[in-house]
């Protein structure tokens, strides 16, 4: 037996319209009962307002965030001149993953920590967008 | 090494949670140190990582030469583990010696399955991070 | 001794081997490479994929190997499946390791959870209508329910000759709800819909937590008592974990009970899939059927949550209805997914939970109410 006559055969109408009244009779009953348990509990002894917001103060201070930087590894102005070269090929505003990119390929040394440097003295400041500005 | 616990307390993001929710967290985030130079997570790889910046300085490339550096503790990285299509969004390259807090994408769903409510606290801290971040990977 | 010798080969995989199980094998290899590679829910597909290796090693029957053979190992772990044990303790381990708050804080996202069972009913339907018998059609139908210990104890009991290719079809496609879904939910809703943002929920104290596994277990097994293996170890599980003074006993629940339970269901699981038994034109409606039961599964939840949206002062996302299918916390990360993917910063996530957890229990019930029924 195959179709309409193979389901009303074996009561599928039945079964089907009995399961899904009882799986929603369940949920529902299981829904309204959680739904006033919080109220009943309410009623029942004072509600405990102890929300876990409580202020908590941080434990380091905004100077301890500025973790001491590390020395630029080489002489400051020779280091500057050699990546306004750099940025002068790129062109303003750049690509800071490239300055890095090339200064790495060029064999700079320290190329990380200097490019970090020069962010940190302002030399070089994001525009915003995406990309990067040489002030000097 | 200060423990996990009291790394995640010295963090701004979790400033509002009690001692019993970070209670929950700590044994989930590992405290990892980084060197210069270090590459923590590469875009387009699957993401399994979150990181939150301890102290360091880090550059996130994204796509078409777009980037932006962290400098602050708290500062996160590879938000994409907690977000589809958890490929990470962008390229983070260490610019200095460093320490982050590292938590596992993994771990952290299985915390999300035993306790909704903290996973929401965690997620709301990110979701303004992720925003704001959104435009310097789109096309 | 070449005699001996040839005997020896005779008695090899290589000489019993057919294209079956080659087919199976590589059924297997894929398995693993989807839990491995691509982490397609590996906790299930790994053992499961292995085991359908293990179950196709072609070997002399009569021996005492095969899963099928009364003496063999493989048989004593099987009997964990075949007797209904394996399910309900990997409900003890759920229950032990999640969180209902997210339900109770918003009671009402549990309809969604029923409405997503109508995909177990309506496969029901169809299946007896392409002519399976009752119990092989409940058995197929409960697939819907994305639920895969509740669709191995309900097969156990009801058409134990299914459980290989229900099993692997309810795992499969619980791994590829991130890709069945997604496509019904944004078909069946609007961008305005999706954009919907959920009221934060609110705090659910600790004795609401204690509570509500007792109410929820009396109430769900008066209802529908057939569901008592199933939800008694799911609601004792919570009980465990919630009640905090027997955080030991959860603690086992959730993991080595489960990781033990889920390591020998998924293996002999995988193992009953022998390829004379698996390759047969039943499991090719068996597969079918799955799919189409998990696709109306997902439509009915959201048809369900925009029918509640009629009714309701403060809407609900309607892709919320798609959580109602209880691949947990998989269909609720989907719903997050195409919700974020209208607007990164509206986070369903915690609200897709409540669902989510619902569907558990709701497809349970239906287990239990398709076994009294047909049992």
């Amino acid at each position: 037996m195959y179709g309409l006559e193979n389901i009303s055969a074996h009561n599928g109408w039945a079964i089907t319209f009995v399961g899904v009244t009882i799986v929603f009779t369940g949920l529902t009953l299981l829904c309204l009962s959680i739904g006033q348990l919080h109220k009943i509990l309410g009623l029942w002894e004072n509600k405990d307002t102890s929300i876990t917001n409580q202020d908590r103060k941080t434990l380091t201070s905004n100077a301890a965030n500025a973790f001491p930087k590390p020395v630029m590894p080489v002489k400051d102005l020779e280091t500057i001149a050699q990546y306004k070269l750099i940025v002068e090929r790129l062109q303003q505003p750049f690509s800071l993953p490239k300055l890095l990119d090339i200064a790495v390929k060029i064999g700079l040394d320290r190329p990380h920590s200097t490019i970090n440097t020069l962010l940190v003295k302002k030399i070089i400041v994001p525009d915003g967008k995406g990309y990067f500005i040489w002030t000097l | 090494m200060p423990s996990g616990l009291e790394l995640l307390k010295s963090i701004d993001m979790f400033s509002t949670f009690t001692q019993e929710e970070l209670e929950k967290i700590a044994p989930l985030v590992n405290p990892m140190k980084v060197m210069e130079g270090e590459i923590l997570a590469k875009k387009g790889y699957r993401a399994r990582t979150f990181f939150i910046v301890i102290k360091g300085d880090f550059l996130l490339s994204f796509q078409n030469g777009k980037a932006i550096t962290l400098h602050n503790k708290g500062d996160i990285m590879g938000w994409s583990t907690l977000v589809a299509p958890f490929e990470y969004r962008g390229t983070v390259i260490a610019l200095t010696n460093g320490e982050v807090l590292t938590l596992q994408g993994q771990e952290f769903y299985l915390l999300l399955q035993s306790e909704s409510a903290l996973s929401s606290k965690i997620m709301n801290e990110i979701n303004s991070i992720i925003a704001s971040r959104t435009p310097y990977h789109e096309v | 001794m070449a005699q001996l010798f040839l005997e020896f080969l005779s008695n090899t995989g290589f000489a019993l081997a057919d294209y079956r199980h080659l087919i199976m094998i590589l059924t297997g290899i894929i398995f693993i490479y989807l839990g491995i590679a691509k982490h397609y829910e590996p906790l299930l597909l790994v053992p499961i994929g292995f085991g359908i290796l293990v179950g196709n090693i072609p070997v002399f029957k009569g021996l005492g190997l095969g899963i099928y053979e009364d003496s063999s190992v493989l048989h004593y772990l099987y009997m964990g499946v075949t007797s209904g044990v394996y399910p309900p303790l990997i409900f003890l381990g759920i229950g032990a390791l999640t969180d209902f708050s997210t339900m109770l804080a918003r009671p009402m996202l549990m309809l969604l959870g029923a409405a997503a069972q109508m995909g177990i009913f309506a496969t029901f339907l169809g299946a007896l209508a392409l002519g399976f018998a009752p119990n092989e059609a409940a058995s197929i139908g409960i697939i819907g329910g994305a639920d895969g210990p509740t669709a191995i104890f309900l097969t156990a009991k009801l058409a134990p000759h299914l459980i290989g290719p229900i099993a692997v079809a309810a795992y499969s496609y619980m791994a590829l709800v991130p890709v069945i879904q997604p496509p019904i939910m944004k078909l069946l809703t609007t961008r305005k819909e999706r954009l919907i943002r959920m009221e934060e929920p609110r705090e659910v104290s600790k004795k609401e937590k204690i509570i509500f596994p007792i109410i929820g277990f009396l109430l769900c097994c008066f209802v529908a008592p057939a569901a008592l293996p199933l939800l008694g170890m799911l609601f004792f599980g919570n009980l465990l974990k919630e009640c905090v003074v027997a955080e030991r006993l959860a603690q086992a629940a959730r993991t080595s009970v489960l990781d033990t339970v889920t390591i020998l269901l998924g293996l002999t699981v995988g193992a009953s899939t022998q390829a004379d038994v698996f390759l047969t034109p039943q499991s090719v409606g068996v597969f079918i059927l799955g799919a189409v039961s998990f696709g109306i599964a997902t439509a009915s939840g959201v048809i369900f949550a925009k029918i509640m949206n009629l009714f309701l002062k403060t809407k609900i996302n309607p892709l919320l209805g798609a959580a109602g299918v209880s691949a947990v916390p998989d269909s609720a990360r989907v719903v997050q997914i195409v919700g974020q993917a209208e607007d990164p910063n509206n986070f369903l996530l915690m609200h897709a939970m409540a669902p989510n957890i619902s569907g558990v229990i709701g497809s349970a019930i239906v287990a239990g109410v398709l076994w009294s029924f047909i049992g």
